[in-house]
């Protein structure tokens, strides 16, 4: 029976081997160029290693080493305070802005201010942080000149080479952060609610305010919860902005794992050490990603 | 209608507002780009005259090679990943084969791998082939982390095809290759040029990558070059040739959003659902 069962299977993957062949591409770059990396660096975190001929297995040493080593929680610590800024900021300001653009009653301005929004997210990350780097800039920047045009001059500041505030700028970054794409996110959640329910609470004769808190943010629970998901990620394993921003400066105040981890790798040659940062990381994002699956879930049986 | 028109005027003031806070950085960007450092000094804030197209020239000599390294690397990328993402898309959508759902399901789980853990090894692997300071070293892996949320949409989307066309097609005796070609790819036209646009955004802005597989200056792309030539220029307060970088920098995304608009908005709203 199991034989049978067996050849049966073979003979449908000999007849199908058409299929696997066009999945070859696929899979031989996944392979050398996804899996083997994930599968490396979980590996190698077990490891003291420099990259090349020396390593030497010693189990949770790397982790144990994390404890004990002063940047880790320093890093960590910085990282929560981005998270919490991050999650703040890309629940008010972009939802803010498409609950407004949705309010429109003309659907031209609607159109109009969509694209208004859209448009400097098309400037490359990285042209707008060196703008921003600009605007902090001690002597030239436009923050200080700013401050200096209006006789504030005693609160201007080098804002990045701070040690209490180069954090809160980096925050800053982007202000007022209404472009980008949680706007469109909320908006395109906003848009998909029936005109049929929209139009009953109009007849209500509700105010906006209700509107908002009884209809709409309830409908674009999902929305809110996908923007979540995608702030933690992002705030948890970024460091481009911190990079280029204070690249972890001033002394170590600003440093994040992501950036400590590259610093291992490229400068101190520690691997291993490196490998275990990340599959920290990793293993951090697996869980809020696990706990807002199960929370998503459970809302939607709630609302049905 | 008037009094509706009226009382979105509160509305409107909050939007333009916000609309202005976040187009200022931007204005000012390309006012200063053509000042020299007189004007800079002297008039900060303001529009001046004669503008200095020169500032463009000094910064298109110093940062056209990194435009080009991004771009020869952005291009062969996004079409390698549509060739690749969309046969493996069609293969999943139009055909049964044992162990579909699980290759398909080994594909969906890289989507929870994050960058962050695999940096490192994927470093010293590209190292280890030789491929540091060669286009290949980014084009190879942007292809293979492009492709899976490629397949994910595709896949979708090319399912959704009715299959009279496709039996249609066979009964004429058209093979799985003409099918693919004739009738897929075509139909998926709308949906191809989306996950282009999100991959043409996702390879332009990258900049770790680069970073550490593209030691040389003259391979950098836009994303390092600019940095470098941020603090090279800053460094000596040449602003205006900073500015006119900046600006320079900014034009192929934006030339290509006026074009792809509408695909541009629905790649960036599905690119978001990818991390």
């Amino acid at each position: 029976m199991y034989r049978r069962e067996s050849k049966t299977v073979w003979q449908e993957i000999i007849k199908r081997k058409q299929c696997y062949i066009l999945l070859l591409p696929t899979f031989l770059l996944l392979l050398t160029f996804n899996y083997y990396p994930a599968i490396s660096a979980i590996y190698h975190s077990l490891f003291d290693w420099d990259g090349a001929n020396f390593i030497r297995y010693i189990g949770l040493g790397n982790f144990t080493n994390m404890f004990q080593d002063p940047t880790i929680p320093l890093s960590f610590l910085n990282t929560l305070k981005l998270t919490i800024a991050s999650l703040i900021i890309n629940l008010t300001f972009p939802l803010l802005a498409a609950v407004l653009i949705f309010h429109l009653k003309d659907m031209k301005y609607a159109y109009f201010y969509r694209v208004l929004f859209v448009i400097p997210m098309v400037v490359p990350g990285m042209v707008v942080f060196m703008i921003w780097r600009f605007i902090y800039n001690p002597t030239s920047g436009l923050l200080n000149q700013l401050l200096i045009s209006m006789g504030l001059s005693q609160l201007t500041r080098p804002w990045l080479g701070d040690f209490d505030l180069a954090l809160y700028a980096v925050i800053f970054v982007g202000f007022p952060w209404v472009a980008g794409t949680s706007t469109l996110i909320y908006l395109a959640g906003l848009q998909a609610i029936p005109i049929e329910i929209l139009d009953a609470v109009s007849i209500d004769g509700a105010s906006t305010w209700t509107r908002f808190w009884k209809i709409e943010l309830p409908l674009i629970a999902a929305q809110i919860k996908l923007i979540v998901i995608l702030t933690l990620i992002g705030a948890i394993q970024g460091f481009v902005n911190i990079m280029v921003m204070t690249n972890g400066g001033p002394g170590e105040t600003t440093m994040v794992p992501g950036l400590y981890l590259y610093r291992n790798a490229m400068y101190y040659n520690k691997m291993g050490y490196a490998c275990a940062i990340g599959t920290f990381l990793f293993l951090i994002i697996l869980i809020l990603t696990y706990i807002n699956f199960k929370y998503l879930k459970s809302s939607v049986e709630y609302q049905a | 209608m008037r009094k509706e028109t009226k009382h979105d005027l509160p509305i409107h003031i909050i939007l333009l507002l916000l609309g202005i806070l976040t187009f200022y950085p931007f204005v000012f960007t390309i006012v200063t780009s053509f000042k020299d450092n007189f004007q800079f000094i002297h008039n900060f804030w303001g529009v001046t005259w004669p503008i200095h197209l020169s500032n463009y020239k000094d910064a298109w000599s110093r940062i056209s090679r990194y435009i080009l390294n991004s771009g020869i690397v952005t291009t062969s990328s996004v079409f390698g990943v549509l060739l690749v993402a969309s046969v493996s898309a069609f293969t999943f959508a139009r055909f049964d084969f044992p162990g579909k759902d699980l290759l398909f399901f080994a594909i969906l789980s890289l989507l929870m791998i994050p960058g962050i853990l695999t940096l490192v090894p994927s470093f010293l692997l590209v190292k280890r082939l030789g491929l540091l300071n060669t286009y290949w070293a980014l084009i190879l892996p942007y292809i293979s982390g492009g492709q899976v949320f490629a397949i994910f949409i595709l896949r979708s989307f090319i399912a959704s095809l009715p299959e009279e066309l496709f039996e249609s097609a066979r009964v004429d005796g058209a093979s799985t290759l003409q099918t693919f070609f004739s009738i897929a790819i075509p139909l998926s036209k709308p949906i191809l040029v989306t996950v282009a646009i999100m991959n043409i955004l996702g390879t332009w802005n990258d900049y770790v990558w680069p970073l550490v597989t593209i030691p040389d200056g003259r391979l950098w792309t836009i994303t390092v070059g600019i940095v470098s030539f941020s603090s090279q220029y800053s460094g000596l307060e040449m602003w205006g040739p900073m500015f006119a970088g900046y600006v320079i920098a900014s034009i192929p995304l934006i030339v290509l959003f006026f074009f792809t608009m509408r695909y541009f908005i629905a790649g960036l709203t599905s690119g978001a659902l990818k991390a």
